[in-house]
Parts: C-alpha cells; sequence; structure tokens
C-alpha cells in the first residue's frame, strides 16, 4: 500500500535520509525504530510531504506523490501525528477534530458528528469542551491522534505517541492501536519504547544514520547484532 | 558619460547615507527581531536636534550631531524599555503596530510642538562644491558620507571584533542558545535598539545641512529604508551597506529616466520583486521570512 | 435560537432603522454614517487580518479601486455605481487574489511589509496616472446623478446603504467563522504545518479570504464616493488610510465578529473629538498611543478584552 523507495534526504551537506526503501502492505503494523537522530522523523516528514526529499519516491497505493503537498497526500488517505505535538491551542478540543473531519468533504454539521464520534472512540467526550491548549501532554497526544483519524485515512503514521505516558496510558494507546489496526488501518509507528514495538508490530524497520540497517519481525531484530551494538549500553525493556 | 558618472556618483553619495539609516534598522530586525516602523522618525529628531543647536547655539551641525546622537541614544533606552521589551513573545499585531503607533505619535509630537514649517540648516559651506574630474561634488555632501560610511563601518568593527558585539551577534543567531551561555538577552535588546537609533539620528543630522526639515521627513525615506534592508538581507550589515549603494544609485538613474514620480515607483517594484523571488536578499538568512517569527 | 436573541435582534434592528428619523442634526447623522463607513472597512480588513491572520497595511488600495473603478465608470461610460460597484469588487478580488498567491510565502513582518508596498505602489499609480485619475486633482461625482446612480440629495438613504453594508461584511463574517472556511482559517492561523497535515489547502484558504476581504473593502470604496462625491488619492488610496482601517479594527478586536464595529464606534468619534478640541497633530497623537497601548495592553481589543472579563466572571460564578 505505502511504497518507500530509496528516498534521500540532505539537510546543507548534511544526509539526514539515506537511500531508505521499504513497502508496507494493507493492513499492516510496521515499527520503526532507531537511536535519537537516526533520521525517523524526517523519514515520515518526507513521506507525509513536509519536506522534499533530494531523491527517490513515495507511492501510495500506486500513485506517486512527489509532486503532492501534505494536504493532498492527506486527502488521498496518509494521515501522520508530530513528535512535537501540535494541536490547535486556541479551538476546543471538539473543533480540533472537526478540523480533520472535514477534510472528507462532509458539512460542518456531519462533521461535528463525525468528530464527535471519534472522541467517542478514543474516550475523550468528556474533554470535548476543553480548550486544546488546557490539556495535559497524554491528552494532546490522544488528540494529536484523534485529528489525525478524524481525516479517514488509510494509512496512519505516529510518531512516538507513546513517549511520556505511564504504563496504564501506554496499554491503553495499544490497544487502541490494535483496535484500529483490526478495522483495516495501516499504521507505520516511530517509537523508542519496546516493549510496545514488540507488542503491535509485525515488522519492525531499524534506522540508524539515515540507513536502513534491519527489516523484520521484531524477536529477530532485537536480536539481530548490528541493532544491539547501534543500541549498545540501551536496555531491551524500557527504561 | 560626464552625466552618467555625475549621476552615479550623486547616487553613492546618497547610498552612503542611507547606509547608516539601513544599518541600524537592520540591526534591529536581526537580533530585536521587529520591524522599527518608528526609524525614520529617529532620524527625524537628529535633524530637529541639530537644527534646534545649530539655531538656538550657533553650533556648527556637524558638531551639533556629536551632541545629539547621545540624547537620541537615551531616548532609545526609555522607548525599549517602555515599548519594545513588552512586544518579546507577543503575538504578531503587537510586533507590528507598536512601533507603527510610535511612528504616528512621533511625527505628530513633532508637529505639535514645531508646526509643519519647513526649516533649513545653513552653513558658510553649504553651497560649497568642489570638483573633480568634471564631477560637481556638494561639499557637505562630501562629509556627511564620509562620517556616515565610518559610523557604519564602526559598527560593524564593534560587531565583529569586541566581545560584546559578537554577543550580539549571537543573540541576533539564537536567542535561546545566547541566554543559555549567559548572555543577558535583554539588555543585549536595550543597547541594540539604543545604538540603532542613534544610528538613525546621527543620520538625520549629517542631512540636516543639506534636506530641508519637517516632522514628517521621515516618510519619505522610511520606504527606500526598507527596501534596502530588505534587499541587502535582514539582519545583515554589509548587505545593508551594499544595497544601500545600489538603491542608491537605483533612485539618482530612475529619477533621471522617469522622473522623481515614477522613480519612486521603481523603489517599490524592486521591494516586491525581492520579497516575491529572494526574500532573504543579498545576505540574509534562507527562510527568515517563513518563521515570522520570534 | 433562543428567543431573548431573537428579539433582542429585532429590537436592535428597528432602533438602527430608525436612527435617520430620530437623528437629524446632520453633524450628528455625518458622523454616524461616518462610523459605518469605517465598521464595513475594518470588518472586511479582519476576514483577512483577524479570520485569516494576514496583517494588511495595504488595504487601502482595495479602497481606492472600489471608488475610482465606480467613479470612472460612472463618468466615462454613464454606469450607475449600483452596477460599477461589483467591477470594482470584481477587480480588487481579483488583484486581492493574485497579491495572496505572490505572497505566500511570506510570514509575519515580511507580509506586512509586501502589503504595504503594494498600497503605496497603487497609490503611486493614482496620484501620478494623471490622464485617468487626474491625479491629485481628484475626480468629482456630479450630484445630478440622482438616485438612480446613489446620489441623494439627504444623508438618510447614505444611512440605510451604509447599515447594509455593514451587514453585509459582519454578515460575511459569521458565515465565515461557521462554515469549513472559518474553521480552516483558524487551523492555518495557529499552526499552518499541522493544519497542512490534515487536509488543509491553505494555499487555496488564504487567496479566498483575501480576495473577499478585498471585494467587501472596495464596496466600501464605492459607497464613500457615492457619498462624498469627491474621491482623490489623499482620501482613499493613501498609506493612513490603511493604518486606520487597521487600528480600527485592531482597537475593537481583531478576529472577532463585533470587534471591528465596536472599534469604529470608539475610534470614529475620538478622532472627531480629538481634531475639534486637540487640532489636527495631537489628535493623531491620540491615536499612535492609542495604538501603542492597546496593541501592548490589550492586544485581543475591546471585544476581546469583554470576552476576557466574561469568562471570567463565569468562572467566578461557576467555582
Amino acid at each position: 500500500m505505502l511504497e518507500v523507495d530509496r528516498i534521500t534526504v540532505d539537510f546543507h551537506g548534511l544526509r539526514a535520509v539515506n537511500e531508505v526503501s521499504f513497502t508496507l502492505p494493507q493492513g499492516r503494523i510496521f515499527g520503526l525504530i532507531g537511536p535519537n537522530g537516526a533520521g525517523k522523523t524526517t523519514l515520515f516528514n518526507a513521506i507525509s510531504g513536509m519536506v522534499r526529499p533530494t531523491s527517490g519516491a513515495v507511492r501510495l497505493n500506486g500513485q506517486d506523490l512527489l509532486r503532492l503537498g501534505p494536504a493532498e497526500r492527506n486527502r488521498l488517505g496518509l494521515a501522520r501525528t508530530f513528535q512535537i505535538v501540535k494541536p490547535f491551542g486556541g479551538l476546543s478540543v471538539l473543533d480540533n477534530v472537526v478540523v480533520g473531519a472535514l477534510t472528507r468533504g462532509l458539512s460542518v454539521a456531519d462533521a461535528r458528528e463525525m468528530a464527535q464520534a471519534t472522541l467517542a472512540r478514543l474516550e475523550m467526550t468528556r474533554h470535548a469542551g476543553a480548550m486544546a491548549a488546557s490539556l495535559p501532554l497524554a491528552l494532546r497526544k490522544r488528540l494529536e491522534v484523534a485529528r489525525a483519524l478524524a481525516t479517514g485515512p488509510r494509512v496512519l503514521m505516529l510518531d512516538e505517541i507513546m513517549g511520556g505516558l505511564n504504563p496504564t496510558e501506554v496499554n491503553e494507546t495499544l490497544a487502541l492501536i490494535e483496535a484500529l489496526n483490526a478495522e483495516g488501518l495501516t499504521l507505520l509507528v516511530i517509537e523508542h519504547n519496546m516493549n510496545a514495538i514488540m507488542r503491535i508490530a509485525e515488522t519492525v524497520l531499524v534506522l540508524d544514520g539515515g540507513r536502513l540497517i534491519a527489516e523484520g519481525p521484531p524477536a529477530e531484530v532485537t536480536r539481530d547484532p548490528r541493532v544491539i551494538a547501534v543500541y549498545l549500553g540501551e536496555p531491551l525493556e524500557d527504561a | 558619460m560626464q552625466l552618467a558618472l555625475q549621476i552615479v556618483t550623486n547616487g553613492l553619495l546618497l547610498g552612503g547615507l542611507y547606509a547608516l539609516l539601513a544599518v541600524g534598522l537592520t540591526l534591529i530586525f536581526g537580533v530585536l527581531r521587529v520591524v522599527n516602523f518608528a526609524h525614520a522618525e529617529f532620524m527625524m529628531l537628529g535633524m530637529f536636534g541639530t537644527y534646534w543647536i545649530w539655531r538656538l547655539a550657533g553650533i556648527d551641525p556637524y558638531l551639533a550631531v556629536l551632541l545629539v546622537v547621545p540624547l537620541i541614544f537615551a531616548l532609545g533606552i526609555i522607548v525599549d524599555r517602555l515599548v519594545l521589551q513588552r512586544t518579546i513573545g507577543a503575538p504578531e499585531v503587537t510586533v507590528v503596530f507598536a512601533t507603527l503607533g510610535l511612528s504616528i505619535l512621533m511625527q505628530n509630537a513633532a508637529l505639535t510642538m514645531w508646526t509643519a514649517d519647513i526649516r533649513s540648516v545653513t552653513t558658510d559651506y553649504s553651497g560649497m562644491v568642489f570638483r573633480a574630474g568634471g564631477i560637481r561634488i556638494s561639499v557637505p555632501m562630501a562629509i556627511s558620507f564620509v562620517v556616515a560610511m565610518m559610523a557604519a563601518a564602526a559598527l560593524w568593527l564593534f560587531l565583529t571584533r569586541t566581545l560584546y558585539g559578537k554577543a550580539v551577534q549571537a543573540v541576533a543567531q539564537n536567542r535561546e542558545a545566547a541566554a543559555l551561555m549567559g548572555i543577558d538577552v535583554r539588555r543585549v535588546y536595550m543597547w541594540t535598539f539604543a545604538t540603532a537609533v542613534a544610528a538613525a539620528g546621527a543620520m538625520g543630522g549629517l542631512i540636516a545641512p543639506l534636506f530641508t526639515v519637517y516632522p514628517t521627513v521621515g516618510t519619505s525615506y522610511i520606504v527606500a529604508v526598507f527596501v534596502i534592508v530588505v534587499l541587502g538581507g535582514l539582519g545583515s550589515v554589509p548587505g545593508a551597506v551594499l544595497a544601500a549603494l545600489v538603491i542608491g544609485l537605483t533612485e539618482a538613474i530612475a529619477g533621471y529616466l522617469l522622473g522623481t514620480a515614477w522613480a519612486e515607483l521603481a523603489t517599490f517594484i524592486i521591494f516586491l520583486a525581492v520579497l516575491i523571488a529572494r526574500p532573504q536578499g543579498f545576505f540574509g538568512r534562507r527562510g527568515a521570512e517563513t518563521f515570522g517569527g520570534r | 435560537m433562543r428567543l431573548a436573541t431573537i428579539l433582542g435582534g429585532a429590537v436592535l434592528l428597528a432602533v438602527l432603522l430608525a436612527v435617520p428619523l430620530v437623528v437629524t442634526n446632520l453633524f450628528w447623522l455625518n458622523l454616524a454614517i461616518t462610523v459605518l463607513l469605517w465598521a464595513a472597512l475594518a470588518s472586511a480588513w479582519n476576514i483577512l487580518g483577524g479570520l485569516a491572520g494576514g496583517l494588511s497595511l495595504g488595504h487601502a488600495a482595495y479602497f481606492g479601486i472600489g471608488a475610482y473603478v465606480t467613479t470612472l465608470l460612472f463618468l466615462r461610460l454613464g454606469i450607475s455605481p449600483w452596477l460599477g460597484m461589483w467591477a470594482g469588487a470584481a477587480l480588487a478580488a481579483a488583484i486581492g487574489a493574485g497579491l495572496a498567491t505572490i505572497t505566500l510565502r511570506l510570514r509575519g513582518p515580511f507580509f506586512v511589509l509586501a502589503t504595504l508596498a503594494f498600497g503605496i505602489v497603487i497609490h503611486i499609480v493614482a496620484v501620478n496616472w494623471r490622464e485617468v485619475t487626474r491625479g491629485a486633482a481628484g475626480l468629482v461625482l456630479p450630484f445630478s446623478g440622482g438616485p438612480e446612480n446613489m446620489m441623494f440629495a439627504g444623508l438618510a438613504p447614505y444611512w440605510y446603504i451604509g447599515l447594509a453594508l455593514v451587514g453585509l461584511c459582519v454578515g460575511t463574517t459569521i458565515a465565515i467563522r461557521r462554515s469549513r472556511l472559518g474553521y480552516y482559517l483558524v487551523a492555518l492561523r495557529e499552526d499552518e504545518d499541522a493544519a497542512r497535515s490534515l487536509g488543509v489547502r491553505v494555499v487555496q484558504c488564504k487567496v479566498i479570504a483575501s480576495a473577499i476581504s478585498a471585494a467587501l473593502t472596495a464596496l466600501a470604496g464605492t459607497f464613500y464616493a457615492t457619498f462624498v462625491q469627491y474621491i482623490d488619492p489623499a482620501s482613499t488610496t493613501q498609506f493612513n488610510i490603511s493604518v486606520q482601517i487597521a487600528l480600527v479594527a485592531i482597537v475593537g478586536g481583531m478576529g472577532t465578529v463585533i470587534g471591528p464595529v465596536l472599534g469604529a464606534l470608539v475610534v470614529v468619534p475620538l478622532g472627531e473629538l480629538s481634531r475639534a478640541y486637540l487640532g489636527g497633530g495631537p489628535a493623531l497623537m491620540v491615536y499612535g498611543l492609542l495604538l501603542i497601548v492597546i496593541v501592548l495592553a490589550v492586544p485581543r481589543g475591546i471585544a476581546g478584552g469583554i470576552e476576557s472579563v466574561t469568562r471570567h466572571l463565569r468562572r467566578r460564578r461557576n467555582s
């Protein structure tokens, strides 16, 4: 469904992403891991259209996305969240999600209903009227997901949405991801939380210094000596 | 050929004067991230200050400037404390309209105090001209040009060779990092702003013997100065100087070819073209125009 | 809608319609009509400046375009301003859309400077293109035009036209805020990247907001031309007009519906009073000071201030 074909991203002489290629089939969950600075978010930015790759291509269901900006890519079914959350602070939680829902071409009234349904799905209904700026981090991350979901994507890219969450919250989020996947949503998840990745990802991609150094089932990848070397000193269980 | 050289010389001389004004404005933008819409009003105050000292105490205008500059510097500190400091971190509308309001206030304060009468500073050497290779250069113009360029150079040396100057550059490049390095950012803002407007006042003093003095004189310059600052690259001192010379030349040439009215239009079209095609100008930081931000 | 709101609205409408019948003093009626003009201008500006976040210091250009296009169509081709005003609006909309397209990537002060330059370019053209605009001499609309050409003997008709204009501007603002465009504009104002990632077509939204804002401003230009029956660059395209338009909207409250109207209600009489008691220079000093104070102390303007106070009181009552 999502084909990333030799994507390379250079920033003023620094090669942030180096010839990364993989194919994410429909209905699967892929994890994307790697040390800080490995280029994971940059890769996301290239896929979502925020950053123009130096070379390479991205295809969604066979369609080349190169000429399309982030808005168009979203309308084709690609949604993402941001590592540093970007809520529309001056809008209510509900209105934040409405913005996403409107992309589907619904009327404002229908979009509001859809937004309410999405919030209910993520158990955020009681926060619907609150200003987004007033939410604590865990809820902001949830809002980020709700908003992206409201756009009705076929592929959802999550960027470290579990950072800063306590174990209970992590479990809730994992359950949500599994439920969404069960409904047919394809997911690409960046995470530092190894346990989380082990639990939900069928395939794990490992990025280091911009290169894809390993690809495979979680159990295999975490035993790969190259991956261990890259994470030298970091235990498998999340600290 | 003679005529062409004359026009070019006039243009460059004018550009040199603009440079002193532009350097201050570009510094304020580079460091404080504020477009100082009131910049030309500080120039106007410099003109008036010089005029009054000359008129009331009979002191030569070029000496009067030395008295005026510290006064405007002090005014700059006051304005920074009262107005500019409060715009840090404020929404965009505040940043833009605070200095715009200041400009309106200053112009009309001058209008109220001194009326719209047009005044002139005249000296024994006002009309003196010296010739170099068939080109006429007005003596006061030449003096002003030299002083302005020296002042701009001094500012540049200060910024690049002294420790404090480097602190200023650090704040311009990355405010948070500079603060983390122990630089008192607010202090830097204050000194930068005061120095920049003092430079504007100095420029005003230097042109008092050349051009007429009246409260709204700033409006004739502010536009050219914006163009220069954007063309040179917001925040770049050498850029401002280079762009000032370019614009001085452009005005002189366009003025001759098209007449003053349409020549003004030429300046603006250049402005719009630069903003659209290459907003970073000559030496500005690429992408600065997309941050909007501070 | 609640009964109280509907009743309140009806009462307000009745009061507004009755104004010319009650206010017979020409000076006050004239002032009231001027308030309407500035309320319309500020409200139109607000669509780009407040809703879309594009602070424009060049809106006098659109005002002038509306005024001049209508006047010239009338003087040269005998076309009634009732029709000509739509031509002016259309031209302004096209130019507004064009300007938005070329200034797309400019943020903050760069955008403001671009609009400033644009406004001054139009002003210079108005002053120097004498074959068409008669430059600083200006154009006179002969009163003989009559009502079919939007020229009336009394002031009352202008009050109603002005009211309709303000209604149009305010109504448009409300409609936009409730629509998908309204949501998109707030989103792109808050965080353009996040908005894009959610499918918001930022370019389209900015262009549309700019075009609508320009068109409404041009309509106000027509209103002004037929009201005063004389236009020149100094009264239409000059920079200080751009500043005042923005000032009224900001003082009243950018981004709100009622803000621009409140702003006009405060700034116009204040200007008149200052001019009368203090004289031209000091009156403008008041404007300058007002701008500085509002922008530093209450950046969300009067409307924003009222909103904060009521929210505070409501919270107090609930706790």
